[in-house]
């Protein structure tokens, strides 16, 4: 496969951050669902409240972004980044003192 | 954006669960993986024990993916796609059916012509002797009735590989280009039910049992990019058993690059552009259907 078409440049990880009040019931099912619909577009849990996904183009990231934006609740603070796989590739990851691995991008052809 | 190609060769339970392919491993119950169903693009099933839910066939039917099953020699058996992948399909299988025996003669010109093309570019890149390649091109008639496929078809395999006669049941790297074939047939099948046609309906071929004669007539020309891909793999490995890795090898074939209509592009991005030049064919607005290079 030609490097430049699915390169670390090209592929896009999207994070998403999220802080949403969980005082009430109400407030909750709120939440529940923001996490649901994120879930459903393909995130998965990175850390408690956030969540990536890796997409393949930048488009593609585009794509989820504008999803995420269209299922904000409607209290609560939400970031939404989008970065470089060769950026999210220089972070540092720890499980106490000792370093552990990044999330792996996921490869386009995947064997089972 | 290049869809992924997901290949199950053990044991598994495939189910849905949050419009995520769930894969679980049915002894352990253990949870290997989940791949968002709008990100794939052939599903491939390998493997006897393998149990998919209906819930998740409808998914993935919905999203146009094309899920193959493979048969105990491990070749591509059966395909399986949604009955209709395009909105106007009414409109365009109108358009597909009013197609005029002369237009369809044309069309398969144009086909024969780009893949004899392709064949002398490959032959070309190894260099072999391909000059009477060249002259084949030049001669194909309209609909082919004097059969330049073929005869350049003799020509090429003969000089391709040592002492090789390409048959479907025939001897090894047969075994690989077949495999590499059924993984080309069903992308350009999936394409064409994007595109909102019949791949039943072919231009040239009509054998009666034959299923997918449209696929069969839009792939000629993608046949030399899976040719070379074998014949790398075989030149450098000199090997021949179709296993887990060269099937790996083979699928990326969805991902190799082609030059098609000016630009560069994955093969699986090509085939659609091919089929909607095809399309447009049938309406009229194009009098080219869009093949790729191979270089």
């Amino acid at each position: 496969m030609s490097s430049n078409r699915y390169s670390a440049y090209r592929i896009m990880w999207v994070l998403v951050f999220f802080d949403l009040p969980t005082e009430t019931k109400r407030e909750r099912k709120v939440a529940g669902q923001f996490r649901k619909k994120l879930i459903d577009d393909g995130f998965t849990m990175f850390q408690f409240s956030i969540y990536l996904r890796h997409c393949p183009s930048r488009e593609n990231a585009k794509v989820h972004t504008k999803r995420v934006k269209r299922s904000l609740p409607k209290h609560g603070k939400v970031c939404i980044l989008e970065i470089t796989d060769k950026q999210f590739g220089n972070m540092e990851l720890f499980h106490g003192i000792k370093e552990v691995d990044l999330p792996q991008p996921t490869q386009q052809l995947q064997l089972f | 954006m290049i869809k992924r190609t997901i290949y199950i060769g053990n044991p598994s339970y495939l189910k849905l669960k949050q419009k995520q392919l769930v894969v679980q491993e049915p002894e352990t119950k253990e949870i290997k993986g989940t791949v968002p169903i709008e990100d794939i693009a052939l599903l491939m099933l390998d493997h006897y024990q393998i149990t998919i839910s209906n819930q998740l066939l409808i998914k993935l039917q919905g999203n146009n993916v094309a899920v193959i099953s493979c048969d105990e020699h491990h070749l591509p058996f059966g395909m399986m796609l949604p009955m209709y992948g395009h909105s106007e399909y009414s409109e365009r299988i109108k358009h597909q059916l009013a197609a005029s025996e002369p237009l369809k003669k044309q069309l398969w010109k144009q086909t024969v012509e780009q893949k004899i093309e392709n064949q002398k570019a490959l032959l070309d890149l190894n260099n072999k002797v391909s000059e009477p390649l060249a002259e084949y091109k030049l001669n194909v008639k309209s609909g082919d009735s004097s059969n330049r496929e073929g005869i350049a078809a003799q020509y090429y395999w003969k000089h391709l590989f040592e002492n090789f006669s390409r048959e479907r049941f025939g001897e090894e790297p047969n075994n690989l280009l077949n495999f590499g074939y059924a993984v080309l047939r069903s992308i350009v099948a999936r394409a064409l039910v994007s595109s909102g046609m019949l791949p039943v309906l072919g231009i040239f071929h009509r054998n009666k049992y034959n299923a997918y004669c449209l696929a069969d007539d839009i792939m000629e020309p993608y046949r030399p990019f899976v040719d070379k891909l074998v014949y790398n793999y075989v030149v450098s490995n000199n090997y021949y058993e179709l296993n887990k890795d060269t099937k790996a090898h083979i699928l990326t074939i969805a991902t190799q690059d082609v030059f098609i209509d000016g630009v560069v592009r994955p093969l699986f991005v090509a085939v659609t552009t091919t089929t909607s030049s095809l399309y447009k064919c049938f309406t009229g607005d194009l009098r080219q259907i869009k093949y790729p290079e191979l270089d």
